[in-house]
């Protein structure tokens, strides 16, 4: 998977120090709930189109809430997802 | 002293709160780089620069604690990236009306909870009068010719066809009632005044004079208050807020500003005003995520901050 250029990969932000695996990929995360939340765009992605895996994520949003557009191969997934402070699943919407 | 808004352990200065911060975020706490993230800066780099910004995050000198609490509110709800429901309402269509109604009727119950705890545990007749007076307005009514703020959103929704028993058979949702206990908590364990500038700092939402300190917009543009954009219910619902939220905020607020300077409870009342507009932040989100459940498209409206 193809790693964000800098900063958190859910956020943006510099703070922190959290490193982790997500598919296979090491990726930097500022907290460990945007590396949940992170898991969990990945995870409903691939759970939700019954992809293996998953090639890249384009994230546009903020706290409130995060328009996703995943790819894996030539399909490409495009929704909605928020979550609590504390990680948990809020909001899934599938867009067109 | 400065105290830490997210675990509210005293340092001596706001150099002292810069390396308290500096320190949790190199353990990636979750708490405080959210809290910096949301508040101040995502830029490490920034870091030299914390207690500086932090000091001007929190200054309240020559502006006063009610102005303080006002700035704050319109820069997270009416700023330069407004609130998605903020923007919804604008020109609100049905499904958002429901959403504001089904998850506002938990809200207003609260309201007089929250209330109720200033009430239990102040000894001053001024906030007492204040207090009973707004929960009057807000829940109980005066007579039928003014209707309560709760007894004017229920027409609303019975206006787009709902049914009364269904509308108070619809439990909240999971971030309302999340929303609801912050609230109930902050009224349990927090000074009065406390409460007090949790709860009347939110009735800024409603404020029209908020474009004066520097919003970009109001909570709703005020011409759909004439012709027939809205049904009449919902024009009655809006423009009681509209109407009474400038003096529900306000006077509320210079008598927390009286109360919390006279106390020494200036920065404990900043702490729980910051924990309260968190709360109203995602419960608003929850008004909006109910009326996707009307309408998906909705969806349109979050997603769009960097």
């Amino acid at each position: 998977m193809k790693p964000p250029t800098a900063g958190c990969a859910l956020c943006g932000a510099t703070w922190g120090d959290d490193w982790e695996e997500v598919d296979g990929s090491r990726l930097f995360f500022c907290c460990e709930v945007c590396a949940k939340q992170y898991r969990g765009i990945v995870g409903e992605a691939k759970r939700r189109k019954g992809w293996a895996a998953v090639d890249k994520v384009e994230m546009q949003g903020d706290f409130r809430g995060r328009v996703c557009t995943v790819r894996y191969g030539p399909e490409t997934n495009k929704f909605l997802i928020s979550f609590f402070e504390d990680g948990e699943l809020r909001t899934f919407a599938e867009l067109g | 002293m400065a105290l830490c808004p997210v675990c509210e352990s005293k340092s001596p200065s706001f150099e002292a709160l810069g390396v308290h911060f500096a320190e949790e975020t190199k353990k990636s706490d979750v708490g405080h780089v959210m809290w910096l993230n949301r508040n101040v800066t995502k830029d490490k780099e920034a870091e030299p620069e914390l207690p500086r910004l932090l000091e001007g995050f929190f200054d309240i000198d020559g502006i006063g604690l009610s102005r303080w609490i006002k700035t704050r509110f319109i820069e997270r709800f009416f700023g330069k990236r407004p609130h998605p429901f903020v923007l919804a309402l604008q020109h609100p269509t049905k499904p958002v009306l429901l959403g504001y109604v089904l998850e506002h009727q938990h809200f207003l119950k609260q309201w007089v909870r929250s209330l109720s705890w200033v009430l239990a545990k102040t000894d001053s007749p001024e906030a007492t009068r204040e207090e009973l007076d707004n929960i009057t307005t807000e829940f109980y009514g005066h007579g039928s010719d003014q209707p309560s703020h709760y007894e004017l959103l229920l027409r609303m929704g019975e206006s787009f066809g709902l049914k009364r028993e269904d509308i108070l058979a619809t439990p909240p949702l999971p971030a309302t009632a999340r929303a609801i206990e912050t609230w109930q908590s902050i009224g349990r364990t927090r000074h009065w005044v406390e409460t007090m500038a949790a709860m009347h700092s939110l009735e800024l939402i409603a404020n029209r004079d908020v474009k004066r300190d520097g919003a970009t917009l109001t909570y709703f543009d005020p011409r759909i208050l004439e012709g027939g954009a809205v049904t009449n219910e919902t024009r009655a619902f809006l423009w009681e807020g509209y109407e009474a939220d400038v003096e529900h905020s306000e006077v509320p607020l210079e008598m927390v500003e009286r109360f919390a300077g006279q106390l020494g409870i200036i920065e404990d009342v900043q702490f729980t005003f910051l924990r309260s507009m968190e709360a109203f932040d995602s419960y608003l989100m929850a008004r909006l995520e109910r009326g996707m459940q009307f309408d998906g498209g909705l969806a349109a409206f979050i997603g769009g901050g960097a």
